[in-house]
């Protein structure tokens, strides 16, 4: 992960995302982020695309947001009351004027950060995959944060096709002292994961268990070497860490493991995209099973 | 993997993934191409329901762009030999089309002159305070215009009105849930049991006469109304009854709501002379309708009132550019090009005989029955597609099912306006779905109410009024 890193914070309403945004506020600040913000909204019919678009300009002016625009105004709200954003852009409120539609059912606007240079907030509407791959890709973002989804089919998706690392917050408590568990293998993906754990575990004073999972009861070289390694770059970062060597089926061991006081951090299967669509992968089953945070880094 | 890196790969999975059902349809159409002609039907006949079936289930799940489905439509009608080039241009374009487009662009028009305001005045100046009568007024008034202007129109208009009354009366929507509920399904519902009033109450009126005029039968804009408009009447307080009943206001009277709403409505500026003349020009349209439309054709007509409206200075073009949906007009051309060509090649009447064989004398038993069949068609067809087009593909096919294919017509018109079940069933639903102030579950919660008591209705309505009168 490089130095000006770019976080994408998806967060779908006031009741539900509060976490998310926290959580994603806590890391860009931690970072020194570029941050946006997007809410997803649903997916409207090609037939009423227009009709839609007529009645929100007769509820804008009956002084009426259309829908989004009090997520947006909620997040907006946040910042300014943790004081993300720059008392100038808090003394004058929400923006609404200045949210500007750049086509494709996707309005933004700018905000002045404190932690960064900017925030955005961006509205979009339609399949939340297509809308965050989109995202992603057109604002080349190096960590996209999300709730959590229950459906297999959008983490699979999210997993396979979102081009950032993804960071899954699920039930994260901040009254828990969290510890990360690092899964390590001798797959490509391992070492990013591993510069990850450690960026995150010096940012936040988090101590780190290193776990190894094998399904045979010996460890091959190319294990027991990825274990190595992530020790040597913790060690060198500074930061407490235990070794956990185990012996199973890698996603049940990871959750039982990983309890409900661990964040997660593994990196993205190496297999064929074929094969992770036709068979999944190791990350989306971590994903599918545990109910605690987790962060697959690409 | 043949030279392609995984982000291609992926990049391809991708696409699979977004456009399964498109794959899908291709394949059902591919694998119905094997099979061979039913007997009874023409090879052109049986390849126009292969894309009937195909078209359909793209419009219902919508993997590719809807303009896209209507070049589809249109280019593989051509290439299985449906019909030449020609054929199919000419069968694109006609005057319910024209309606369509005139009618799309009219509503804009309509929308910018900031008639919203004035209607807030008059309904409440008619309904008084009373919760009760503010949503028999708003069932109403969203009945009668919606039957002129169209129900995405009259919900556009009305929704910022109940939102306003919502949001005055309190701030909070959790103390409002039942009041916001019954006011904006009032507009919903209103504006859908009235756009069967008159022939230029929806497109899916006009595609019907259009086929009437195809079959040399003949109904005027007035004769409509006078089939089809009591009925409109007769379910107002039914459906407004329904609405209070199945959500009940937090509150009997609105006397806050309403005053907010008052004093906020006479800050707006003064009826000027520029929107008399704008009035004007939409009730010289209406007159048109009225008694031009049997020699002008309703779309010519409509298309005029836009051109009023232009050359008036009343609506820019830009914007009636930017808010018409040109590819829907696109998909109306080629769903009415369907439908022609389902007649042309023999495939309606095939269809129809199906039917008919399928429940076979229980049809022709009671009176009753022939209606419930064709109402539970063009309903659930209805709820999941366009209205317009499930008239568009099913009118050619119901009015083959009897004699009396007037009768026939209209009930499949009537009935494509049964649209209550799904929040996305139809635009003036939508458009109350996205003020955010109702559930996707309160439609079905109260649909089901209004679909049965509207298909009842029906079918008592035409097999007894419909009677008298004739």
């Amino acid at each position: 992960m490089q130095d000006d890193m770019k976080i994408l914070i998806a967060v779908s309403s006031k009741e539900y995302s509060k976490p998310t945004l926290r959580v994603g506020m806590m890391i860009s600040k931690a970072f020194h982020c570029s941050t946006t913000i997007v809410d997803v909204g649903e997916k409207i019919s090609g037939f009423n695309t227009k009709d839609i678009g007529l009645a929100h300009e007769q509820m804008a002016s009956w002084d009426f947001n259309r829908p989004g625009v009090d997520v947006l105004e909620w997040a907006f709200q946040y910042l300014a009351d943790h004081a993300y954003i720059k008392p100038k852009m808090i003394e004058a409120g929400f923006p609404k004027n200045t949210l500007v539609d750049t086509g494709g059912h996707r309005s933004e606007v700018y905000l002045q950060g404190t932690v960064c240079d900017d925030v955005q907030l961006i509205l979009r509407n339609g399949d939340i995959v297509a809308e965050l791959r989109d995202e992603v890709r057109e604002g080349h973002y190096d960590l996209t944060i999300i709730g959590g989804s229950k459906k297999r089919r959008m983490a699979h998706d999210l997993i396979q096709y979102i081009d950032s690392s993804i960071f899954v917050v699920n039930q994260l408590d901040l009254e828990i002292k969290y510890r990360i568990l690092l899964a390590v293998d001798d797959s490509a993906g391992t070492e990013k994961a591993v510069a990850m754990g450690a960026r995150v575990a010096n940012a936040f004073g988090i101590e780190v268990d290193i776990l190894t999972v094998s399904k045979k009861d010996n460890f091959g070289e190319g294990y027991k070497q990825a274990a190595e390694n992530a020790g040597k770059v913790l060690e060198s970062a500074g930061i407490q860490y235990e070794q956990l060597f185990r012996v199973g089926e890698p996603a049940s061991v990871i959750k039982k493991e990983a309890g409900d006081n661990h964040i997660i951090i593994m990196g993205r299967s190496s297999q064929n995209p074929l094969m992770k669509f036709i068979k999944g992968s190791k990350p989306l089953k971590v994903m599918e099973d545990c109910s605690c945070p987790v962060l697959i880094v690409k | 993997m043949l030279g392609f890196s995984q982000q291609s790969l992926t990049n391809f999975l991708f696409w699979v993934t977004q456009k399964k059902w498109f794959l899908i349809t291709m394949v059902i159409g591919f694998f119905l191409s094997l099979f061979p002609t039913p007997s009874g039907l023409t090879l052109e006949g049986y390849r126009i329901i292969i894309i009937v079936i195909t078209a359909l289930i793209m419009i219902i799940t919508e993997p590719i762009p809807l303009p896209a489905i209507a070049i589809y439509i249109i280019v593989f009608q051509v290439v299985l030999g449906i019909n030449d080039a020609d054929g199919i241009a000419h069968s694109f374009m006609n005057d319910a089309v024209f309606f369509i487009m005139g009618s799309l662009m009219l509503s804009v028009a309509i929308i910018k002159q900031g008639w919203d305001k004035r209607i807030a005045l008059g309904i409440i100046t008619l309904t008084g305070h009373k919760t009760k009568n503010i949503v028999f007024g708003f069932t109403a008034i969203s009945a009668i215009l919606s039957s002129f202007i169209g129900e995405h129109t009259v919900a556009a208009l009305m929704l910022p009105i109940g939102m306003t009354l919502i949001r005055y009366t309190s701030p909070d929507k959790e103390k409002v849930r039942g009041l916001s509920a019954v006011l904006l399904f009032s507009i919903a519902y209103g504006a859908l049991i009235g756009s069967i009033g008159t022939p230029s109450g929806g497109g899916r009126n006009v595609i019907m006469m259009s086929y009437f005029q195809e079959a040399g039968l003949s109904i005027s804009y007035l004769e409509w109304m006078i089939k089809v408009y009591p009925l409109v009447f007769i379910q107002i307080p039914i459906v407004s009854w329904i609405l209070l009943k199945s959500f009940v206001p937090e509150y009997k009277h609105l006397d806050t709501g309403v005053r907010k709403l008052v004093v906020q409505v006479a800050k707006s500026p003064e009826m000027t002379g520029r929107n008399t003349i704008a009035a004007l020009i939409f009730l010289m349209v209406f007159l048109g309708w009225v008694f031009l439309s049997e020699t002008l054709g309703l779309g010519t007509i409509a298309l005029f009132g836009v051109f009023l409206y232009l050359v008036a200075g009343y609506v820019k073009w830009e914007d009636l550019s930017k808010n018409t949906h040109w590819g829907v007009i696109l998909l109306f051309g080629a769903t009415i090009s369907l439908g022609s060509n389902i007649k042309e090649t023999g495939a309606a009447l095939w269809l129809a005989e199906q039917i008919v064989n399928l429940f076979g004398n229980i049809m022709y038993s009671f009176p009753f029955v022939m209606d419930g069949i064709i109402i539970l068609m063009t309903t659930t067809l209805a709820n999941v597609l366009s209205s317009s087009a499930t008239v568009a593909v099913l009118g050619p096919i119901t009015l083959n099912l009897g004699e009396n294919a007037m009768h026939l017509g209209l009930v499949t018109a009537i009935a494509s306006a049964f649209g209550y079940f799904t929040a996305v069933a139809a635009p003036a639903c939508t458009i109350v779905y996205s003020s955010g102030l109702v559930g996707a579950k309160d439609f079905l919660k109260v649909g089901w109410k209004v679909g049965f008591v509207s298909i009842v209705l029906l079918i008592i309505y035409a097999n007894t009024y419909w009677r008298i009168i004739n």
